[in-house]
C-alpha cells in the first residue's frame, strides 16, 4: 500500500494535468462553457423551489439557501459518482498501452468535480452576500465538512469505477441508485418533518453517511439558529447534529476511502485483460 | 552487475472465455458453468538485461513479444514469476496512446509526457527538443483532431523519445513516417544507446535489430527458443521461419525426389558461393514404379520468396524418357550473377501437362551468396563507370 501511495504521489503531475485535462474537454466546443456547470442547480433550485416553496407549504425561511446548501454537495457527489464509474473503462487506449497508477483515472474525475462544485459554492457565497445573510461562525468548518465528503466519495468512486471493469452493471445501478439515494437525505424536505412523523426511523435514516455529510453542511452554512430563532412549524427542526453520528461519518467515510483505495488496487491488475 | 531489467521465471495465463460475460444477468445465468481455456501466452521466462545494452525480442506473430513487453511496463502482470526493473520506464507501445482530439499540440504534449511519468520541468525544457523532432512548429497549438495521421504519430514518438527514461521499451513503432523521420528516429536511438541507456525493442523488422541490438532474443510460442548474439539469432530466426511456414512436401510420390546438393566449379559439394560462380544443382530421385516422361524442374527465390530464376527439363526441350529405379538429374548452372544473400532451392518433378505433381518440395534447400562487390539489389550486372570531365 505504501508503494501505491509514493506511486501514486510521483505521479501527482499526471492527475493534475488529468483533471485540468477532464475540466477542459467537457466544454470544449460549446458555447456556453462553465455557464453549463451552473445549470443544473439552478434549474433544480427552480423547479423544487416552485413545488415544495410554494404547492408544498413548509413555512421554512430561505428555503432557496436552505435548498442549495444541501443540493450543491449533493450534486458534487452524483456527478462525481457518475463521471469516475466510466473513467477506466472509457480510457481503454491508456489502460491497455501505457503504465501509470490507474487510480489517476477516478481520481481526476474527483478532482474536475471539486472544481466545479468550488465553482458553484463562489457563485452561491456571492448570491449570500448580496442578500447580506449572516454566516455562522461554523462555517469555519468548511473545509472539514468539505474533507468528510471527498473522502466519502473518493472511496466509492474507486470502489465502482474498478467494479465497473469486471461488472458493466455496476454503471446503471449507479445512475438508479443515486436517484432513489436523493429522497434520502434532507435536501428539499427539512429533517425535522421525519423526526415528528417517524422518531422511531431516525437512526436508521442517520446510517447514511451522506444524509449526514448532508446535515453538516445545513448547519455551518444554512443554521437557522444562528439566522433565524423561528423556524419552521412548531417542532420541526431544519437541522440536526449528533455527536454519535458525527462521529459514525467520520469513521464510515475514512473507511470507506480506504476499503476503495485497497479494492482498487487489488483489481487493477486484471484491468488490461478485462477492458 | 546492474540489471536494468531482471526477468525470472516469468510466465502468463490468460483466460479464453467463449464469450466475454460482463453482466450480472450473464454471470449468474452462467455461473459455475462456463469454463475457460488456459492460454499460457508465456513460459518461464528468464531475461536479464543488462545496463545500457539493447535488447531485440523477436518471433512469428503470437509468439507473445508484446505479452512480455507488457509484462515488463506493469500493464499486465505475470501469473508466475516476477519482473524487476531499475530506473524510469517509458513504453512506445503505441503511438499517441491517450491523446486528447479536443486539446491543442502542446497540451498534448504535456498531458502524454505526464502520463508517461515525466515533470513538467523536464518537459519545459525538451519542448522545443520535441516539437522540432516531429517537424510541428507550425501546428503545435491547433487541437490534435486537425492533425494528419502522419503528424499524430510523429507527435507520439517524439515526445517518448525526448523524454529521457533510464529505459526505453520500443515496440513495432518505428516503421512509421517517411524514409526521412525514420532515420531520425534510428539518429536519435543511437544518441540514446551512446548516453548508456538501456532499450528493449520489439519488431518484425529482424534486420533492423543486427543493426542496433547488442543481444537478441527469439519467441516462440512463449519460449524463447534463441538468444545471443543479434546476427546468429536472426539467421536462426530466418531459418526457423521457413521450417515452419515452408519445407512444404506433396505429390503422388510415384516418383520422388531422394536428395539434392550444390556442386561448385571444382565437383564438390557446398553451400557457400560467390557471385558469378558456376553451380551444379544435383537431384537424386528415385521411381518406385515406372514414370513415364516427368518434368524435372527447380526455383531459385530469395528470403522474401521473390524468384531469382526458375527453369524445368520441359522448357530445357530435354525429354526423360520413362525413369525407374534410383538416378540424378543435374542443372548445371553456369554462372550465378545474384548478389550476396541467403537462397532458397524449390524442387519439383511432374507430368508433361503439369497436372500430376508426383514430388513437390517448396524452398527445401538453401545456399549463401557471398560476394566481393557491395552493390545493392538481387541481379549482379557487370557495370563500368566512364566518366567525362568537360563533356565528350
Amino acid at each position: 500500500m505504501r508503494d501505491r501511495l509514493s506511486d501514486l504521489l510521483l505521479h501527482r503531475e499526471l492527475l493534475y494535468n488529468m483533471t485540468k485535462k477532464e475540466l477542459k474537454v467537457k466544454y470544449k466546443r460549446s458555447a456556453l462553457g462553465f455557464v453549463w456547470s451552473f445549470m443544473t442547480p439552478i434549474i433544480m433550485l427552480a423547479v423544487f423551489g416552485l413545488v415544495f416553496a410554494l404547492l408544498v407549504k413548509n413555512n421554512m425561511s430561505w428555503f432557496a439557501v436552505y435548498l442549495m446548501s444541501g443540493l450543491l454537495p449533493w450534486l458534487f457527489f452524483v456527478n462525481t459518482l457518475m463521471q469516475s464509474v466510466g473513467s477506466v473503462v472509457g480510457n481503454p487506449g491508456l489502460v491497455k498501452k501505457v503504465y501509470f497508477p490507474r487510480e489517476v483515472l477516478p481520481l481526476a474525475a474527483v478532482g474536475a468535480n471539486i472544481f466545479h462544485f468550488f465553482l458553484q459554492m463562489m457563485v452561491f457565497f456571492v448570491f449570500l452576500l448580496i442578500i447580506q445573510w449572516q454566516f455562522s461562525p461554523w462555517l469555519a468548518m468548511f473545509p472539514v465538512v468539505f474533507l468528510l465528503e471527498v473522502m466519502f466519495v473518493t472511496g466509492l468512486a474507486l470502489l465502482i469505477s474498478a467494479a465497473n471493469v469486471y461488472l458493466r452493471d455496476v454503471q446503471h445501478f449507479v445512475e438508479l441508485a443515486t436517484m432513489a439515494w436523493f429522497w434520502l437525505n434532507p435536501i428539499v424536505y427539512p429533517v425535522g418533518l421525519l423526526q415528528d412523523k417517524f422518531p422511531k426511523y431516525m437512526p436508521i435514516y442517520l446510517l447514511n453517511p451522506m444524509a449526514n455529510i448532508i446535515l453538516y453542511w445545513q448547519y455551518i452554512i444554512y443554521n437557522p439558529y444562528h439566522y433565524a430563532h423561528n423556524v419552521g412549524a412548531p417542532g420541526s427542526s431544519a437541522v440536526y447534529i449528533s455527536d454519535k453520528a458525527m462521529l459514525y461519518t467520520a469513521l464510515i467515510s475514512f473507511g470507506v476511502l480506504v476499503l476503495g483505495y485497497w479494492f482498487f488496487t487489488k483489481t487493477e491488475r486484471g484491468f488490461a485483460e478485462q477492458i | 552487475m546492474a540489471y536494468a531489467v531482471e526477468i525470472s521465471d516469468v510466465s502468463k495465463m490468460f483466460k479464453l472465455y467463449h464469450e466475454n460475460v460482463r453482466s450480472l444477468k450473464e454471470k449468474v445465468l452462467f455461473f459455475g458453468r462456463r469454463g475457460y481455456e488456459e492460454f499460457w501466452a508465456l513460459n518461464d521466462i528468464n531475461i536479464q538485461v543488462k545496463e545500457g545494452e539493447t535488447l531485440g525480442i523477436i518471433g512469428a506473430n503470437g509468439s507473445g513479444k508484446s505479452t512480455l513487453l507488457k509484462c515488463i511496463t506493469k500493464i499486465l502482470y505475470p501469473t508466475k514469476g516476477r519482473i524487476v526493473t531499475n530506473g524510469s520506464i517509458a513504453a512506445l507501445l503505441e503511438l499517441g496512446a491517450g491523446f486528447q482530439p479536443d486539446l491543442t499540440g502542446r497540451e498534448n504534449i504535456y498531458l502524454n509526457a505526464s502520463i508517461l511519468g515525466f515533470s513538467k520541468k523536464e518537459v519545459d525544457r525538451r519542448f522545443d527538443d520535441i516539437v522540432g523532432f516531429a517537424e510541428l512548429e507550425r501546428f503545435i497549438d491547433n487541437h490534435v483532431r486537425n492533425y494528419s495521421s502522419g503528424m499524430f504519430i510523429r507527435l507520439g514518438f517524439a515526445i517518448a523519445i525526448n523524454v529521457d527514461p533510464d529505459i526505453l521499451m520500443i515496440d513495432e513503432v518505428l516503421a512509421v513516417g517517411d524514409e526521412a523521420f525514420q532515420r531520425k528516429c534510428l539518429d536519435r536511438i543511437d544518441e540514446i544507446q551512446a548516453s548508456g541507456k538501456t532499450i528493449i525493442f520489439v519488431t518484425h523488422n529482424v534486420e533492423l535489430t543486427k543493426e542496433i541490438c547488442t543481444s537478441v532474443v527469439m519467441l516462440e510460442s512463449g519460449n524463447i527458443v534463441k538468444e545471443g548474439n543479434p546476427r546468429e539469432v536472426v539467421a536462426y530466426y530466418h531459418q526457423s521461419m521457413e521450417t515452419t511456414q515452408e519445407g512444404a512436401e506433396r505429390g503422388t510420390k510415384q516418383i520422388q525426389v531422394t536428395g539434392v546438393g550444390f556442386l561448385d566449379d571444382k565437383g564438390n559439394v557446398s553451400t557457400n558461393f560467390h557471385t558469378g560462380q558456376q553451380m551444379i544443382v544435383r537431384v537424386h530421385y528415385n521411381a518406385e514404379v515406372p514414370v513415364e516422361d516427368p518434368v524435372f524442374g527447380f526455383s531459385i527465390e530469395d528470403y522474401r520468396g521473390f524468384t531469382a530464376f526458375g527453369t524445368n527439363t520441359k522448357l530445357k526441350g530435354v525429354s526423360l524418357g520413362t525413369l525407374e529405379g534410383e538416378g540424378i538429374v543435374e542443372f548445371d548452372l553456369q554462372s550465378l550473377p545474384i548478389l550476396e544473400g541467403k537462397y532458397f532451392v524449390s524442387l519439383a518433378i511432374h507430368s508433361q501437362d503439369e497436372q500430376l505433381v508426383y514430388h513437390w518440395l517448396d524452398k527445401h534447400a538453401s545456399f549463401d551468396i557471398a560476394s566481393d562487390t557491395s552493390d545493392i539489389g538481387l541481379l549482379y550486372i557487370p557495370c563500368n563507370v566512364n566518366v567525362f570531365p568537360g563533356g565528350k
